[in-house]
């Protein structure tokens, strides 16, 4: 019998220990670690220029991201940024599309009420990282780390500065006072903004899967008081629909991951040209 | 939302929200170690060896585009120098059709002047054997017509005629011939 999800993830062993860090979620990302693994060597394993299905695949998803980043951040921080961007993508859909397969979240310890048998899996065996928040959490900051040390590569702390609070539009006088003390203000509500990025990205992919995985496990729950022939069908026939919706779910939140990580990275490395346009106008 | 995270903090929410959400340091970290493990491997076994076979291809294909133009251009250029070698051949032809034309003609007109002055020649020769032939007969004529008068002269007449008779009668019957 389904239960509704945990909002945490299960501990393995004990909830105190060496061990307190191997959870149900850590496991599953030691699979997907071990799939990538896999893939990315059976991809990349005799590689020739007429490419074999596994390397043809990874070409192809490599050259579609590197083409989308390329696109909006620019050729130069595509280079540094994209190795990133482009785990971060692999790795939520990898993640968040496990979530998804028969046994993860079903599988577990519970009241047992029978061989094998569980009334509901409390503590299930499998759970998709991104539906544990020291994950979602780990991977933003990750992500936030890696746009600090892109940002102040590209235009240094002081350009950084200048670039958030520095005043806009050339104005002098007083009405340029003015407008300084506008954009400190502006300067002051970007870098909050920044701050809590890593704080929404977390949250978004978190709150995404994890009502997922309690949209599917609420669906396939629904007929359990109906007897056991209604409640077998129930549970294959309710959470059909929403496995597809959630199969878009999961490619849909690494996309804005991805994405979103991809403008910030091009919104703080594209230099200002207020000099520039200051000179042109003399 | 500002406003309201000071409320969160005073009302110890966050140890609430921690322990709701299971957020602890050592998981926290085994999902930073393991995501950044997965970074490592898809950078050094992924990107890298996918990234290089890309630039690979792609400078294989734009060698192919150069040497693709090249062999259209060579094409082209060959087309031009075998349509030049063409015209040219075709030019010195008509220049040694034209020249054995004019040859033949001069020869044919040196051997047409050879034929008529070697005709002329066969004529003239013809002509003059002719003419001695119809002298040679003339004066054998003359010579027998005279005899045969000198003849018929001395049986008619009865007379043996001398020489001066016989030569007069000769020259009388050859004046007579000739007229």
């Amino acid at each position: 019998m389904l239960a509704n999800v945990s909002s945490k993830a299960a501990e393995l062993f004990a909830k105190d220990g060496v061990l307190s860090f191997l959870t149900n979620s850590t496991l599953v990302a030691l699979v997907v670690l071990g799939i990538v693994l896999w893939f990315s060597r059976k991809a990349t394993k005799n590689m020739s220029l007429v490419p074999h299905k596994a390397q043809n695949f990874m070409e192809f998803v490599i050259e579609f991201l590197y083409g989308q980043v390329e696109a909006i951040a620019g050729a130069k921080q595509a280079k540094l940024a994209f190795p990133l961007l482009c785990t971060l993508f692999i790795y939520i859909l990898v993640s968040n599309w496990f979530g998804l397969l028969p046994g993860v979240g079903t599988i577990g310890w519970g009241e047992g009420t029978g061989f094998l048998s569980v009334k509901a899996a409390h503590d299930p065996l499998l759970r998709p990282p991104t539906a544990d928040l020291n994950a979602t959490i780990g991977i933003a900051l990750s992500a936030f780390l890696v746009w600090i040390f892109l940002t102040l590569k590209e235009v240094g702390i002081w350009g950084f500065i200048v670039h958030t609070f520095g005043p806009k539009g050339g104005l002098k006088g007083i009405m340029g006072l003015v407008v300084a003390v506008v954009f400190l203000f502006v300067g002051v509500i970007e870098i909050v903004s920044i701050v809590i990025r890593p704080v929404t990205l977390s949250i978004r992919l978190f709150g995404n899967i994890f009502a997922g995985e309690n949209v599917l496990h609420i669906m396939s729950d629904m007929m359990a008081n109906k007897g056991p022939v209604m409640s077998f069908l129930g549970s294959i026939a309710l959470p059909l629909p929403f496995y597809f919706m959630e199969l878009l779910v999961g490619l849909l939140q690494a996309i804005v991951f991805t994405l979103l990580c991809t403008v910030y990275i091009q919104l703080s490395t594209t230099h200002d040209d207020h000099g520039h346009e200051e000179e042109g106008h003399h | 939302m500002l406003s309201s995270l000071p409320t969160i903090l005073a009302a110890g929410k966050v140890d609430a929200l921690v322990e709701k959400f299971g957020l602890a340091w050592p998981k926290f970290f085994a999902q930073v170690i393991i995501f950044w493990i997965v970074f490592s491997i898809l950078k050094k076994y992924a990107f890298g060896p996918i990234l290089g076979m890309l630039e690979q291809r792609r400078q294989r294909i734009a060698d192919g585009e150069a040497k693709l133009e090249k062999i259209a251009k060579d094409a082209a250029e060959a087309a031009k120098n075998a349509q030049a070698v063409l015209d040219k051949a075709e030019a010195d032809a008509a220049r040694l059709v034209k020249e054995a034309d004019e040859a033949a003609k001069a020869l044919q007109e040196r051997r047409q002047q050879d034929a008529v002055a070697s005709a002329n020649s066969i004529i003239a020769k013809a002509r003059e054997a002719a003419e001695l032939e119809k002298e040679q007969l003339m004066s054998q004529l003359k010579r027998e017509f005279g005899r045969m008068v000198a003849d018929a002269t001395g049986r008619v007449t009865g007379k043996v005629l001398n020489s001066d008779d016989q030569s007069r009668i000769n020259q009388e019957t050859a004046a007579q011939v000739s007229a």
